[in-house]
């Protein structure tokens, strides 16, 4: 008769974690979901005002904290004193703004920006500038007469 | 052979990738992010989609096969995989062109939702129960899962987003695109394309491996121990003293 016992294999601690480890997981992502999920009612839903929708549109106030978006004016960034001021644009409305440092990603004239900042006496002061770059892919220097119809930047267009 | 041809499409998607395709009028070389931005979240669409046909198949066919179901589960695991990379180049993305590695804005929220969920959906095959129990309950929850893609998809278009509309995939059918990033982008679809097929074929081979080994294990075990035993008939008078 072979003796089939089974061996005493040390597995304490182990099973009770393979089951729990799940369990936090699924925790962790309901956790997480509704972090998301508020995320995106309080901020991914409207996420800006366009230029011309300032005091027009319902949560477009003047008073409140915005996010604006429209295009950079040709010709209208200047830096002074460690301030970039420049002109956004969207169906013919500009609106000026000042924001404290260099804009980062791709910021020039001409392209679409999205800025997050609050009116003070006309004046739109950004604390931070956002490039919307558009969802067409041009090669660099491949064709000049593109090149000269994105130097007369036409404001609004997106 | 798969595998193979995976290898080579990656060599050719890194050659036109970082060589032949030229950088973008605005973007400059960041442009070139886009060859694994776009169709690593194209495959994940595509390994979500299949998880929930291979799920319907599970629990709509008479045979209830664990096939379709291991397959859902690699094909879920490869998903978020996908998707974690597309999120990650996206931040990167984000931050040379943007200014920001993230914002909460409708197509990024939307995705990490995505992302959240099928990690949900691999927690949930990992509960514990037989395999058929497993089968279940993650192809109910596979097949609500997939109703999230639409929804990312036309996130830019239902809500504003600071992310921009689709290049390729327009409802006006126009591509707006230089021709050699256009091809550089499909040779990046065909890679990672090879590279889930190749991967969702072993990660199902594997998936079916762990559940053979936990059907038949005991028997097994029980068979080794008896050979084991029959072997070296002295060792049985210090039985259990050795590593199982």
């Amino acid at each position: 008769m072979t003796d089939l016992t089974p061996r005493p294999v040390d597995d304490s601690g182990s099973r009770p974690s393979r089951r729990i480890l799940p369990l936090v997981v699924l925790a962790l992502v309901v956790a997480a979901g509704g972090v998301i999920l508020t995320q995106f009612l309080t901020s991914a839903v409207d996420y800006y005002c366009n230029a011309d929708e300032i005091g027009q549109r319902s949560g477009c106030d003047e008073e409140r904290r915005l996010r604006i978006q429209g295009t950079v004016t040709d010709g209208s960034v200047a830096v002074e004193r460690g301030v970039t001021s420049f002109t956004i644009a969207f169906n013919d409305v500009t609106v000026p703004v000042h924001y404290e440092g260099e804009p980062g990603g791709i910021f020039k004239e001409c392209i679409p920006v999205v800025v997050h900042g609050q009116f003070d006496r006309g004046v739109f002061r950004g604390d931070r500038v956002e490039v919307k770059h558009s969802n067409e892919y041009v090669a660099v220097n491949s064709d000049r007469l593109t090149e000269a119809e994105f130097e007369g930047c036409e404001p609004g267009s997106t | 052979m798969l595998g193979v041809l995976a290898i080579i499409a990656t060599a050719w998607l890194v050659a036109f990738g970082l060589g032949f395709s030229p950088a973008d009028r605005d973007q400059e070389e960041s442009v070139r992010i886009l060859y694994v931005h776009v169709p690593t979240i194209w495959v994940a669409y595509v390994a979500f989609i299949l998880t929930a046909v291979a799920s319907g198949t599970y629990l709509f066919s008479k045979k209830h096969s664990l096939g379709f179901d291991r397959f859902a589960g690699a094909s879920a695991e490869l998903g978020v995989l996908f998707v974690g990379l597309t999120l990650i180049v996206g931040a990167l993305w984000g931050r040379l062109t943007w200014g920001v590695f993230w914002q909460w804005d409708a197509r990024l929220t939307t995705t990490a939702l995505l992302f959240v969920t099928y990690i949900g959906y691999l927690a949930v095959r990992r509960l514990g129960g037989d395999p058929h129990q497993r089968a279940r309950r993650s192809a109910v929850m596979g097949l609500l899962s997939v109703l999230l893609i639409p929804l990312v998809h036309w996130s830019v278009r239902l809500w504003r987003s600071l992310h921009q509309d689709a290049t390729v995939l327009r409802p006006d059918g126009q591509v707006k695109m230089d021709g050699l990033m256009l091809f550089s982008l499909f040779v990046g679809v065909v890679a990672f394309s090879l590279i889930y097929a190749w991967l969702v074929i072993h990660r199902t081979r594997v998936l079916w491996m762990e559940d053979h080994e936990s059907e038949y294990g005991l028997e097994a075990a029980v068979e080794q121990r008896r050979a084991e035993a029959l072997e070296t008939p002295s060792s049985n008078s210090t039985g259990g003293k050795t590593d199982g």
